[in-house]
């Protein structure tokens, strides 16, 4: 059976049970005489004595919002795994080969590009920047990568690139923010906290949506970019950190051990269903099941999170970095946690912003060790996940949160001593691998100096469209009324991107 | 058949005509219900027709938004209604139609019989428009008489309280539901002062009412008269005005905003009627003469974020600032979404799209700029410096006029109105440092356009350099123009404002800037000017004094003060010219659009400034239909956890039909009319209300009936909010702090929180009592709130928020059970226990100190098995013991025990919940 098939058959399997839930509950609850305090108690719940007789008629998410639901459509994935690159990688030292830029090399930039443009830092008439890396045709696709990713050419043929994305802010924090949450603005919901909202979790001791940073600095937007916005805040992202606690508060106080925890949580639950007895709150049967919720969390996070225990051949394929904050870590753990059933799990790497100010964003220096920190990662995230037949039913998009210029940066019309490239909204890359992607496609092309699109041009909201398609969703119809009318996370827009899909 | 039967058939066929004869006269001359538009046209049509023809689309060029558009002309030439005429009216024929591309709804299911019989009915009345009733002001209401009945449960007697229940009861007996009995006195006065001071009660009130020494009217009056109210209350309105302490977007600087937070917590406290607490929060600038305290109101709206990302565009972020304003002053006065109209007429409610223009035209007016300085702002300046201002201020009044006099002062309060450096275009040699500040190189150049000196002789700069013998000239219209200002800057101790002599010239002009430096190396900044400022001359040259005056003038201006963002407008002078944007983008600029109000709601009196004070005082006129009405829903729901129109962002035509329409109607009308807009005795008339006293517990059948609790046959029971979780744990352990006001804190948070990008701003652990200050104090960085806060559904406060969603997740738990916070005042609360000698005494106590009511018999026993597990456990292991109680010297197991045991009952759902 083929992974499409299965997730078919998986979708049909939940409906039916959607459909009779309703009577395997009360059979189950007659059948326990409603009384007991277990997790078996709360699998079978959505009718509820209390203990005056008669039934609360509830739906599994009143008790727990992190219910699975099955997506509208038949999915080709079930889990995300967003690779996001803040600051704005460098398309033109990466994935977009343009020989003619290297020709123009230090020529001035004809007036036509800037005409009634705006960039950030570019003032006056910059001269064009030639490709600092080396490029190779790699795979069978042949398409071209730069030098400085040398082991992407092993996972190539599992990527469908788009050459051509745009977006329109050209500063970080609205354009991270356009990218996660579809708006510019702070206060709508991310695209993680929108697919944990429509699918729930797959598991109920971790949380739905979690969020890995490295590069030692949040992205420029701060945790918005993981907010819930007008959505529940249960469906925003969780930090899990490296240092401290991985969760906020997981750990139990010092001295207090795990049985004394269990018993303490026994004693809160049993205090509490005798208020809900008295009350018949549904409130209180939830709150029941998420102190247990959290008691396993309490396990399972700290286990998920932990490497060490990870064979020596797979931290080694990731190049992990024992007891550092590291986007290597942060690969192995999102294939792990995807493993585990979480839906989504965004990485943030902080300092890909290649302006040349310094050695560190120069972008034939500091964007080299930038490279060489991702490319094994990701190519073993993706190897890994394909061993592991995980890649068929997850997702992983890469990208930043727009492209770079082919001009020198000369900020406040100064000539910098390093090489650099301002921010660039027209066209920059993009790639997605996994379940329903067309393998080794490449959709969009730029001109030949990488400035503008030339064909196949897409947007923040059609990247938007395409995930949410690939998850099970119908862009257009996944809504949540918030100040009085519907909202999405595509807005008016959009366009599911056909030509990279299988 | 056995009537029939034996009739001769005839007769029967007779029989047969008759009867249908009569039937179809009856149906001919039977009165008919006439149809009404608001409540049976308008939902079909918003359900099934707008979406297509409405606001944004309008196919076939129909519309059904406002009335001129739906029945004029289609694209079809003539109108789609015919009023009186169903049968010819295309907008029916195409209900009925059987091919699918023709018929309407297009590609949706046909209406219901039902639907379409209305919709003919309405034509054939004569297709009369009605307005929807939240836009028609609120009038006297009679109120319905309910008669006391007996509950047939357990026979107690169900008599109304006050006007509320007769309300309540009414409806509950249309809906045939049996309200509860009240609830009983110790869980009552816990919800009343949770609700009221969002602490539970002291213990001396307590006592008090448990005795019976107060009346339920005396203590909700001594419960009102706490100064935790304003606190407590403080925090909803902080959440409508997106107050926080940092400015939001990437950098996220911190911002100082507390005075604005302490005015909102006084004016609930002193009870500042609604009408002048939204005047001076709107436009308390523009008022005669305002006080500082109306000043500190107006940072109301400049609560916006404002963005120091280097690159970005400081217009862009200004006016996103200035719709923020719009938005948010109708989301919190009118519950209505104006960010549609942003964009396109509004697709449900009657406001067109260049209405927004017309209400933006009030705020686009104002100084401010998106500038890293967040000006305007106003200073604090201390009495000693209060009364050199006096001084400067008397010598103009004497010397000069008092509008000379109050330009200085204006001057020395807000340094206003300047000219940002952001303005300088044109460079040669030159930039904007950081897209802020301008920062000419040597023989650099750059134009400031249509500049209004005033005629001043001086021209004032805010600036900074490290270089010395920087010759700036300034000359008017460009390079050629006459030299108007020549001078020498030389290197400053930071920021500093001074002036240098400026050729006197009383009209508009572009000014041309240069600076020359040739000791600095090509592409260094001369300088860094933050703003350009003008003002008439001080008077009284000849005078004697006049020398220290102009100095001790030039000495407050540099006086380094705290300050405040405030709302200041333009003068005529620097007016902003207000135009529409084509589908909201600011890029795409169309016509001026002078300020107005939206015709559909209540009409504007010509005395009215046409400024932001005449706004305001339109939305606190009693004529506007929905000022009032949302501020008793918004408040109904702070009670009761649900409004009376249920979405509490949207009250019109799309918005839930309210649950009790008269009864908000009657609160509303009150308030403007009997409480003179005083918040206090309205809250004060709902929790009298016997509706408000019921109990709270609930049953299959009732929560089956009315799982939302929208008819109120109980009392309400909600979560605690993220500030109340907190302040009731500080509380009942006894750490809590009542200090009042001041700098925001930053209670205990885990490390490695705070990662801004490019700033040193830093989380430094309060000390001492701050530790323990009330959550509403608590610092709040919008990219970084207090995690805790965060868990339990405080926002981060960027925009604007109508409600908290409540939600009920394990991360809360982790809060509660392990946050070193709650630990803490487990251990507190664990010490006071243990003065009970009984260890089930002690247990019982604590549950008291908590819960404000004994212990059940189970509950206790749950909770000794507890503690004699953990002493256990503790007992065993010293070392454990010690590691758990780190706040004690000696640590005891007993303690260790009794703090587990303590932490549990904090944990309980009826403590985290008002019930």
């Amino acid at each position: 059976m083929d992974n499409t098939e299965r997730l078919i058959q998986e979708k049909i399997k939940r409906e039916i049970e959607t459909q009779t839930r309703r009577h395997f509950i009360k059979d189950c609850v007659a059948g326990m005489g409603g009384i007991a305090l277990s997790s078996l108690f709360f699998s079978c719940n959505s009718f509820f004595d209390n203990k005056k007789g008669g039934k609360l008629s509830l739906t599994e998410r009143d008790l727990n919002p992190l219910a699975t639901l099955a997506p509208p459509f038949p999915p080709k994935v079930k889990s995300v795994i967003y690779l996001h690159m803040a600051g704005a990688p460098s398309q033109l030292e990466m994935f977009d080969y343009k020989p003619e830029l290297q020709k123009l090399h230090n020529q001035s930039c004809p007036e036509s590009f800037l005409e009634g443009r705006k960039f950030a830092f570019i003032r006056g008439v910059p001269k064009l920047l030639g490709p600092q890396a080396k490029f190779n045709q790699v795979g069978e696709a042949g398409n071209w990568v730069s030098e400085y990713l040398p082991h992407f050419k092993k996972v190539a043929d599992e990527v469908a690139f788009l050459k051509a994305v745009n977006t329109d802010q050209f500063n970080h924090g609205p354009a991270q923010l356009f990218m996660h949450t579809g708006s510019p603005r702070l206060g709508r919901p991310s695209i993680g906290s929108w697919v944990t909202y429509g699918l729930g979790s797959e598991n109920q001791n971790l949380p739905g949506f979690v969020v890995l940073t490295s590069g030692g600095k949040n992205p420029s937007a701060g945790k918005s970019v993981w907010g819930s916005g007008f959505l529940p805040s249960v469906y925003q992202g969780v930090q899990c950190r490296s240092k401290g606690d991985p969760v906020l508060y997981i750990d139990d106080p010092k001295g207090m051990s795990r049985g004394l925890k269990k018993r303490t949580i026994d004693a809160i639950n049993s205090i509490n269903k005798e208020e809900f007895d008295n009350y018949s709150d549904p409130e209180t049967l939830a709150r029941i099941n998420q102190y247990e919720m959290a008691y396993r969390m309490q396990i399972a996070v700290p286990e998920v999170m932990n490497i060490n225990n990870e064979p020596d051949y797979i931290k080694e394929m990731y190049g992990v970095e024992k007891g550092k904050e590291s986007f290597a870590n942060n690969c192995l753990l999102a294939r792990k946690l995807v493993e585990k059933g979480v839906r989504f799990v965004q990485l943030f790497d902080w300092g890909w912003d290649s302006h040349g100010t310094d050695h560190s964003t120069a972008v034939d220096l500091g964007l080299k060790n930038k490279c060489r920190e991702i490319d094994r990662p990701i190519s073993a995230l993706i190897l890994d996940l394909k061993q592991r037949g995980l890649l068929d039913d997850t997702l992983v998009v890469w990208g930043g949160e727009f492209g770079r210029t082919p001009m020198q940066e000369n900020r406040e019309g100064k000539e910098q001593g390093y090489k650099g490239r301002d921010h660039h909204v027209d066209a920059f890359t993009m790639w997605m691998a996994g379940g329903g992607v067309k393998k080794g496609a490449s959709w969009g092309k730029t001109d030949e100096i990488g400035f503008s699109a030339l064909e196949g041009q897409v947007s923040v909201h059609d990247v938007h469209a395409t995930i949410l398609h690939l998850l099970g969703f119908n862009h257009e119809q996944f809504t949540y009324d918030f100040q009085g009318r519907p909202f999405r996370l595509t807005d008016v827009h959009g366009h599911v991107i056909k030509e990279i899909l299988a | 058949m056995s009537i029939i039967k034996g009739l001769h058939i005839r007769t029967v066929i007779v029989l047969l005509f008759v009867t249908l004869a009569i039937v179809v006269t009856y149906n001919l001359v039977k009165p008919e219900q006439v149809v009404s538009f608001s409540s049976d046209i308008k939902p079909i049509l918003n359900k099934h027709c707008i979406s297509c023809h409405g606001g944004v689309k309008k196919n076939g060029g129909f519309s059904l938004l406002f009335e001129e558009e739906a029945f004029a002309k289609t694209e079809s030439g003539i109108p789609a209604i015919i009023p009186g005429d169903a049968k010819n009216s295309s907008f029916i024929k195409r209900l009925h139609e059987s091919d699918p591309e023709l018929r309407m709804p297009y590609k949706r299911p046909a209406l219901s019989k039902e639907e379409i019989t209305l919709l003919t009915k309405w034509i054939d009345q004569g297709a009369k428009w009605g307005a929807h009733w939240a836009y028609s002001a609120p009038q006297e209401v009679e109120i319905p008489k309910h008669q006391e009945t007996a509950n047939v449960i357990d026979g107690s007697n169900i008599r109304p309280v006050n006007e509320i229940d007769h309300f309540i009861l009414t409806k509950l007996e249309e809906q045939n539901i049996q309200p509860n009995a009240l609830a009983d006195s110790t869980t009552l006065i816990r919800r009343l002062s949770l609700d009221i001071t969002g602490l539970p009660p002291s213990e001396s009130l307590f006592k008090q009412w448990t005795t019976n020494k107060l009346s339920y009217s005396a203590l909700t009056d001594s419960l009102l008269s706490k100064n935790t109210y304003g606190e407590k209350w403080a925090s909803w309105w902080l959440d409508l005005a997106r107050y926080a302490d940092s400015k939001g977007y990437e950098k996220d600087n911190g911002r100082t905003m507390w005075r604005y937070r302490d005015w909102v917590i006084n004016a609930f406290n002193e009870n500042m009627p609604f009408d002048q607490f939204t005047v001076d929060q709107l436009a308390g600038d523009l008022l005669d003469d305002p006080t500082t305290d109306q000043m500190i109101a107006t940072a109301f709206h400049r609560n916006t974020m404002n963005n120091d990302e280097g690159g970005t565009d400081d217009e862009e972020f200004r006016v996103a600032a200035v719709m923020d304003r719009v938005n948010t002053t109708f989301d919190v006065w009118q519950s209505t979404t104006m960010a549609c109209v942003q964009c396109h007429s509004h697709p449900y409610d009657p406001f067109k799209h260049e209405e927004y223009y017309g209400i933006m035209g009030f705020f686009n007016n104002t100084r401010d700029e998106d500038t890293p300085g967040d000006e305007p702002v106003i200073k604090f300046y201390n009495d000693n410096q209060r009364d050199k201002i006096d001084n400067v201020n008397q010598w103009i009044e004497k010397h000069g006029n008092q509008q000379l006099a109050k330009s200085y002062k204006n001057f020395l309060l807000f340094n206003e109105p300047i000219y940002q450096a952001h303005l300088a275009e044109d460079f040669t040699n030159g930039e904007l440092q950081d897209t802020k500040w301008l920062s000419l190189w040597d023989n650099g150049s750059c134009y400031l356009k249509d500049i209004y000196t005033q005629g001043s002789s001086y021209i004032y700069l805010k600036y900074w350099t490290n270089n010395n013998g920087t010759k700036i000239i300034i000359r008017e219209k460009d390079k050629n123009g006459q030299i108007l200002s020549s001078f020498t800057l030389n290197k400053t101790n930071g920021r500093t404002i001074d002036r240098f002599p400026l050729k006197s010239i009383d009209y508009k002009t572009d000014l041309y800037i240069e600076a020359h430096n040739s000791s600095l190396g090509p592409q260094q900044g001369t300088s860094s000017i933050v703003w350009f400022g003008f003002l008439e001359d001080l008077p009284g040259k000849q005078e004697s004094g006049y020398t220290q005056i102009d100095d001790s003038f030039l000495s407050l201006l540099n006086i380094r003060t705290p300050t405040l963002p405030i709302m200041l407008d333009n003068p005529s002078y620097m007016a902003r010219e207000n135009r529409f944007f084509e589908r909201g983008n600011w890029l795409l600029k169309g016509d001026t659009v002078k300020p107005h109000t939206p015709p559909a709601l209540n009409e504007w009196n010509p005395d009215w400034p046409n400024t932001r004070l005449g706004l305001s005082k339109w939305l606190v006129s009693k004529q506007n239909p929905l000022t009032a009405r949302t501020v008793v829903n918004r408040i109904w729901h702070q009670l009761f956890g649900r409004g009376i129109v249920s979405t509490l962002e949207d009250m019109g035509t799309q918005s839930e039909p309210p649950s009790h329409r008269a009864l908000l109607d009657w609160l509303a009308f009150r308030l403007m009319n009997e409480h003179d807009w005083q918040l206090k005795p309205l809250i004060k008339d709902i929790v009298m209300s016997r509706t408000y006293r019921q109990s709270s517990k609930s049953n299959a059948a009732l929560y089956n009936t009315d799982p939302e609790n929208k008819f109120y046959a109980r009392g309400p029971r909600h979560r605690l909010s993220a500030e109340q979780v907190r302040d009731q744990a500080l509380m009942v352990s006894g750490l809590i702090s009542y200090k009042m006001g001041g700098p925001s804190v930053m209670p205990p948070q885990p490390d490695g929180i705070w990662q801004t990008v490019y700033s040193g701003a830093k989380w430094t652990e309060s000390k001492g009592e701050d530790k323990y200050r009330r959550g509403i104090y608590t610092y709040l960085k919008r990219t970084s709130p207090y995690p805790s806060f965060i868990s339990f559904d405080a926002g981060s406060r960027e925009v604007c928020t109508i409600r908290r969603t409540i939600t009920n997740t394990p991360l809360q738990a982790l809060v509660t059970l392990n946050d070193p916070v709650y630990l803490e005042a487990s251990f507190y609360l664990a010490e006071q226990m243990l003065e009970k000698e009984d260890i089930r005494e002690a247990i019982a106590y604590g549950y008291r100190r908590a819960m404000f009511t004994d212990i059940s018999e189970t509950k206790i026993s749950e909770l000794e098995k507890l503690y004699d597990e953990a002493f256990t456990e503790f007992n065993n292991d010293s070392d454990r013991t010690k590691d758990f109680l780190s706040y004690d010297a000696t640590p005891t197991a007993k303690e260790a025990a009794m703090t587990v045991v303590a932490g549990a009952i904090m944990n309980l759902d009826e403590f985290l919940t008002k019930s």
